[in-house]
């Protein structure tokens, strides 16, 4: 069943690329299919630090393979540059969108397909049907975080939208991922808990230093003010975590109840710490690496142009490190909390 | 700010856990040098790929046997990282050179306009060996979780086979798998959130978004932490399984 399964998703995955590769119809813009690349011109430039940076200039030509224009030959200039930190480099076959007489970018839709279906059929093979679900999970969280962000540009105040999606998130995440039972209404009932007590925290933290020492460069490019979206970025980023933590913790107070029925509120609320311990350091190490990595290609750029590493963490940093820091307090402060409040109901009657 | 919630977080940590809160401590500060040693020799020129496969084997090195101890647990651990590390390091220097998503996307000008673009390093590579960083995080916390399972499995039913073993390896890894999505799921969404009210600002379309840099980076990067996380639960459940074995024999 489960062979028969793969293949129809492998043949449903190779006939949807299929249809991502060849579907230039969709788009407004004319897509053009490189069919030559020539260099005309190379040219260095320095920058302050006497690093030398080559740059082409190429004449791209192409054929148009959709609109009105289709089957049209097509040559454009296009300047390529070695480092490539806001240029791209195309190949002959490469699909390109134009804007009118230029490059706009390259059509990427087609990799993005194939790495969404290399991930489901990848966590089919490994996960089966609870794989799947996790997906559908995913794609229900997507779809509600996309609609709070519209009641957002309505004008609703975000920080209450968000305080509303993580109980969605966490409802429909858990009960997906375990079940309509005690140990996953525990399950929300701790992340719930613990966002709100995070929230407050944060809240007192902003109130006393008024976001002293982070810089908004990362977003440089809003239109809305940074302070709006901080806290519930902030939010949203805890909030797996947490619930990880959660459902963790219920499961194992259950299972422990399950297995000694008389087990003292002492000794559920010690073993519960000690697993919470055990998950704490691979928990937050998972948020560390996915943060902070992301300042990589800013680092660089800022290194070779003369920055000192202190200078970099001090200006450009430091919004990674918050995101860390409070996803991290979240794990923490969930290990308790959760412990608290599964024992609360699986012992109900007996406190 | 970051000073204030970084002494709240310590005081939970020891609050927690004195001995275990502290080491915590020590090993993500130790992971914070290591990974600015790792920027700072990108930085000056050497081999971003090569260099960070050799970070993402320290930087496990350190998870693995320094907060965990070194036992036929973690060393089994340490190896599916390896061979999951190597099998990625493949498939994310293809895909990142198919689909150019290194350098920055028009999204980021303005927050790196002040640099000269002039730098004379191929930021393919830089954007091949941030994916693997990332990744690594999750890939161990996966790995581990399975191979500290199956030990437990393997200690209270000493009769089971090699098959069954990996077979309860497997299951424990359903277990886990849809927390981990949904942890790597919120950590992207948050991320994400500025540059949704950014294209939403500017009027992009749906093809507009999937097409652009900045998000097939992010979204690209995220996948393949994702689905390290999953290569690393059947590699770690064989390995922890034939070490077990081995060892009785």
């Amino acid at each position: 069943m489960k062979k028969f399964n793969c293949i129809f998703l492998i043949v449903i995955s190779v006939l949807v690329l299929l249809f991502t590769y060849n579907d230039d119809f969709l788009y407004k813009n004319e897509i053009m299919k490189i069919t030559k690349i020539d260099t005309i011109k190379e040219d260095i430039e320095q920058n302050s630090l006497g690093l030398s940076e080559k740059y082409y200039t190429k004449n791209i030509t192409g054929i148009i393979t959709n609109g009105k224009n289709k089957g049209t030959i097509k040559s454009i200039l296009y300047e390529e540059s070695y480092s490539s930190v806001v240029t791209d480099k195309y190949k002959v076959g490469d699909k390109v969108i134009l804007d009118k007489n230029s490059i706009d970018n390259l059509k990427r839709d087609f990799y993005i397909v194939l790495m969404i279906l290399l991930f489901i059929i990848l966590i089919y093979i490994v996960g089966e049907v609870k794989g799947l679900l996790s997906v559908l999970s995913v794609i229900i969280n997507s779809f509600i975080f996309y609609l709070g962000l519209m009641l957002y540009f309505k004008g609703i105040d975000i920080l209450f939208i968000t305080v509303i999606e993580i109980i969605s998130f966490s409802i429909i995440s858990l009960f997906i991922a375990g079940g309509i039972n005690k140990k996953t209404i525990s399950a929300i009932i701790s992340t719930v808990t613990s966002i709100i007590l995070i929230l407050l925290m944060l809240l007192i933290v902003v109130k006393l230093t008024n976001y002293k020492g982070i810089t908004f460069n990362d977003l440089a490019y809003l239109t809305v003010p940074a302070v709006d979206i901080i806290l519930p970025e902030l939010l949203i980023g805890a909030v797996g975590a947490i619930m990880d933590v959660a459902i963790t913790i219920s499961s194992s107070i259950s299972e422990l109840i399950d297995k000694d029925k008389n087990i003292t509120l002492k000794n559920l609320n010690k073993s519960s710490k000690e697993i919470g311990k055990d998950i704490m350091s691979t928990m937050s190490n998972v948020l560390f690496f996915t943060y902070i990595c992301a300042g990589l290609p800013i680092f660089v750029l800022a290194i070779r142009n003369g920055f000192t590493i202190k200078n970099f963490i001090t200006t450009n940093f430091t919004l990674e490190l918050t995101r860390f820091l409070v996803g991290s307090i979240g794990i923490l402060a969930s290990i308790p909390i959760a412990t608290f409040i599964s024992i609360k109901i699986f012992k109900r009657g007996e406190v | 700010m970051n000073l204030v919630l970084l002494i709240i977080l310590f005081l939970l940590m020891i609050y927690i856990d004195k001995v275990r809160g502290i080491k915590l401590f020590l090993s993500l500060v130790f992971n914070f040098l290591i990974l600015m040693v790792l920027f700072y020799l990108i930085a000056i020129g050497l081999n971003p790929i090569i260099c960070s496969l050799i970070a993402c084997i320290i930087l496990s090195y350190v998870i693995l046997f320094y907060v965990n101890g070194e036992n036929i647990k973690t060393k089994s651990s340490f190896k599916s990282i390896i061979i999951v590390l190597l099998i990625l390091a493949l498939l994310i220097f293809l895909i990142t050179n198919l689909s150019r998503i290194a350098g920055f996307g028009i999204e980021s000008y303005e927050e790196i306009n002040m640099f000269s673009y002039n730098v004379k390093i191929d930021y393919t590579n830089i954007t091949i060996s941030l994916i693997l960083i990332s990744l690594i995080g999750a890939t161990v916390d996966s790995s581990i979780a399975i191979s500290s399972a199956l030990y437990e499995v393997h200690l209270n039913n000493l009769k089971l086979s090699k098959k069954e073993l990996f077979k309860s390896g497997m299951n424990i890894g359903h277990d886990i798998l849809c927390t981990t999505t949904n942890t790597l799921l919120f950590a992207f969404l948050a991320d994400f959130m500025t540059l949704m009210i950014w294209f939403y600002t500017s009027k992009y379309s749906f093809l507009d978004i999937i097409n652009s840099k900045t998000f097939a980076c992010e979204f690209i990067k995220i996948l393949f932490s994702a689905i390290g996380c999953l290569l690393v639960i059947p590699i770690t459940s064989y390995i922890t399984t034939s070490d077990l074995k081995k060892e009785e024999n």
